[in-house]
């Protein structure tokens, strides 16, 4: 009797265990980095607290591996409860894996990269991401140029870059585009200025063709910049995240286009240079459409819930928790990350270069034009890119190859 | 004269001759149950994925959600996808060096063979790359072969101009093979050292006593006498090419400049983790799969008709 009496009571607790124990599995790529950490603790430590069992089991995936195991895990219905998106094409690819949060965005902003076309939003975004020009000033200073007036228009820029070459110390700017990183940032950083808020949406739309005289003229402007002398050689066996920023932050450059939040960033380049001797404008073009040049903006990261997981409910609890005003101030201050979520407090940050981005957001919402086109077109254009700075192919034949991939790639839609 | 042998012939019935025996059934199915853990994990991990791959391939299945049915679509798309294209294209690039990946190991392993001063420090030293994984080799040659790296500096002390090695769309591929070769080309050398070992020294002491120059051996008796090793040395390094460049590409060029080093399977990563087209993946995967065992039965057919001879 004494032994039914047991195992009716371990039966029980087997049972009842799936209640009284949950873990949410969160994939990301980011929560080893020593900078982001506090976030990714405290966000799981006031979880914790407040659902006593729940466990918060984050995972870091290799960042270049990242959605190749993504995808294999998700197709075999073994995903994890939350995972974290890039936003625009990685985050539109998943969209049908992942649940409606629309209702939770309400402080949000840089939702576009993470919502269908119906406005439903299947990530919280937690940070905002965009492109704008880093210059050593000191640098500036020992080419003879003023460091407190950088480049407003394209001349300016231009000029800049033969005072640069004239005083021969270091490159105009370094560039790594290996990868293609840099045809991305510079297509992005010129199509903000140089097309039209109509133009904008009609090419991230696939409306407006890439041969298109307003398009094919960014394609001339990246070759121009090659012709102009303003890279050091080697640009295509240059890694952008590894060798680039390096080259920038030892001093080997003037210039660098780099990204406003998380990585790559004036926090960054702060640490290095000394917040005193790094500026930061909006990358100028040739003719602008509108009076000066805009800085190309878009959701950066955020947070989906797998649809299909063992615990949606808590997941989206938890998604709302890692976009909220609290874990998202640790954040800002620690990692330098410019938030999605309104609410959060940036009064705090004191450098000059990111004081002037928070200033340039007002109004938000200049497109980023390689975070709306399709991954077939942004992944041809890295390899177009390339071609172009070697001089493999002209602007017109790259455009010509790139409206094939993109009217694929909209027929596909 | 043994007993045995006085035996009459007579004395015994001659036997008519029997079907070789394998063993009784009991004996039989013993033996099933040694290669039933082998044949199943063949068949759970390489023809069961292989088939489930041919019927993705005939899908626009994006990874999520359900598959369409499109029949042959994806060869079709195939056939017009000029980035497939060249990757086919570098891949018969790489498969026409394939007489350097058999000659500079045979020769030098000859070389070592011979007894050159320092031939066990110069056979640790060639094959030390072998045991260097692709991403450490790739990582070695990123800084090496790089524009400001170190192979550029030492052509500029002897006057020659530098060239971007990784980035130039007409060296990278070249830059590429070069890395793999000296990666790889220390496991060939160690093979033919090996089959050195067994070609018979009778063979050449006869060569040598009538007369024959140290050419003429090599020529005449040391190579014909390798053509089995020369055989699979080719089998092996085809399929290694074929399948093991994808760290060596993903962290030497990443396929570029344009396409200049993408080959099929780095293509195949780019379709399925970039751009979530399992489908069109899987397509590339079988013809690159029927590629291989095209050449890899034909490189057989040869190898079996010379052992024949």
């Amino acid at each position: 009797m004494k032994k039914a009496l047991l195992a009716g009571v371990g039966l029980s607790l087997l049972a009842a265990s799936p209640a009284l124990s949950q873990t949410i599995t969160v994939w990301d790529w980011k929560s080893g980095d020593p900078v982001a950490m506090s976030y990714f603790d405290q966000a799981k430590a006031e979880f914790e607290e407040a659902n006593p069992d729940v466990t918060i089991n984050y995972v870091m995936q290799p960042n270049d591996q990242y959605y190749t195991i993504l995808g294999t895990a998700l197709a075999s219905g073994a995903g994890p409860d939350v995972f974290l998106l890039n936003g625009g094409a990685q985050a539109r690819a998943r969209f049908e894996a992942l649940t409606d949060l629309t209702d939770l965005s309400g402080d949000l902003v840089g939702l576009e990269e993470f919502q269908d076309e119906d406005g439903t939003v299947y990530a919280l975004p937690i940070s905002i991401q965009g492109f704008v020009v880093y210059y050593n000033k000191a640098l500036y200073e020992q080419a003879g140029l003023d460091p407190e007036t950088p480049p407003q228009t394209w001349d300016d820029l231009v000029a800049a870059c033969e005072v640069v070459a004239e005083a021969g110390s270091a490159p105009c700017f370094t560039l790594g585009n290996r990868e293609g990183f840099a045809g991305e940032f510079i297509l992005s950083s010129l199509a903000a200025s140089m097309l039209t808020e109509e133009q904008q949406q009609a090419f991230a739309d696939g409306e407006l063709a890439w041969s298109s005289p307003e398009v094919t003229a960014i394609l001339e402007t990246w070759v121009s910049t090659q012709d102009m002398g303003w890279y050091r050689e080697g640009a295509n066996s240059t890694s952008k995240f590894m060798d680039e920023y390096e080259q920038f932050m030892r001093g080997d450059a003037v210039h660098t286009i780099g990204l406003m939040s998380d990585i790559a960033h004036w926090k960054q380049f702060d640490d290095f240079l000394g917040a005193e001797n790094v500026g930061v404008f909006r990358h100028p073009a040739p003719d602008m459409a509108f009076d000066e040049p805009r800085m190309p903006v878009s959701g950066g990261i955020g947070y989906g819930v797998n649809k299909d997981g063992d615990n949606v409910e808590l997941a989206t609890a938890f998604v709302e928790h890692l976009a909220s005003a609290g874990p998202i101030q640790t954040f800002v201050n620690d990692a330098g990350v410019v938030p999605a979520n309104t609410t959060v407090d940036t009064s705090g940050l004191s450098s000059p270069s990111v004081i002037s981005i928070l200033d340039w957001l007002e109004p938000y919402g200049v497109t980023t034009a390689h975070a709306n086109v399709t991954a077939a077109e942004l992944t041809e254009w890295q390899r177009q890119s390339q071609l172009l700075l070697n001089g493999d192919v002209t602007p017109a034949e790259a455009a010509a190859r790139l409206d094939e991939v993109q009217a694929e790639a909209r027929s596909d839609d | 004269m043994s007993a045995t042998a006085a035996r009459p012939a007579t004395a015994r019935p001659v036997r008519k001759p029997k079907k070789a025996s394998y063993g009784s059934r009991a004996e039989r199915r013993f033996a099933f149950l040694f290669v039933l853990p082998a044949v199943l994990l063949v068949l759970v991990f390489r023809i069961i994925p292989l088939i489930w791959g041919f019927f993705i391939s005939l899908t626009d299945w994006s990874g999520l959600g359900e598959a369409e049915f499109i029949g042959i679509d994806n060869y079709a798309a195939m056939a017009r996808d000029p980035n497939f294209q060249d990757s086919m294209v570098n891949t018969f690039v790489l498969l026409a060096t394939l007489p350097v990946w058999i000659m500079l190991p045979m020769l030098l392993a000859i070389l070592i063979h011979q007894g050159v001063p320092g031939g066990k420090l110069f056979r640790a030293v060639y094959f030390f790359p072998a045991v260097l994984s692709s991403v450490i080799v790739g990582s070695i040659f990123n800084v090496v072969l790089r524009f400001d790296g170190s192979f550029n500096a030492l052509l500029g002390m002897v006057g020659i101009d530098a060239v971007d090695w990784l980035g130039n769309s007409s060296t990278a591929l070249f830059s590429l093979i070069g890395v793999q070769l000296w990666a790889t080309f220390g496991m060939s050398l160690l093979i033919f050292l090996a089959g050195l070992s067994t070609v018979s020294k009778e063979m050449l002491e006869a060569a040598r006593l009538d007369g024959a120059k140290l050419w003429q051996i090599w020529i005449f008796v040391v190579i014909p006498s390798l053509r089995p090793i020369i055989e699979f040395v080719a089998v092996v390094t085809t399929i290694g090419v074929l399948t093991n460049m994808f760290g060596l590409i993903y962290v030497l060029t990443a396929g570029g400049p344009g396409t200049a080093t993408t080959l099929p399977e780095f293509l195949i990563w780019l379709e399925q983790g970039r751009l979530n087209r399992p489908g069109y993946a899987a397509a590339i995967s079988m013809v690159l799969f029927a590629f291989m065992g095209g050449i890899a039965y034909l490189q057989i057919r040869i190898m079996s008709r010379n052992a024949n001879i």
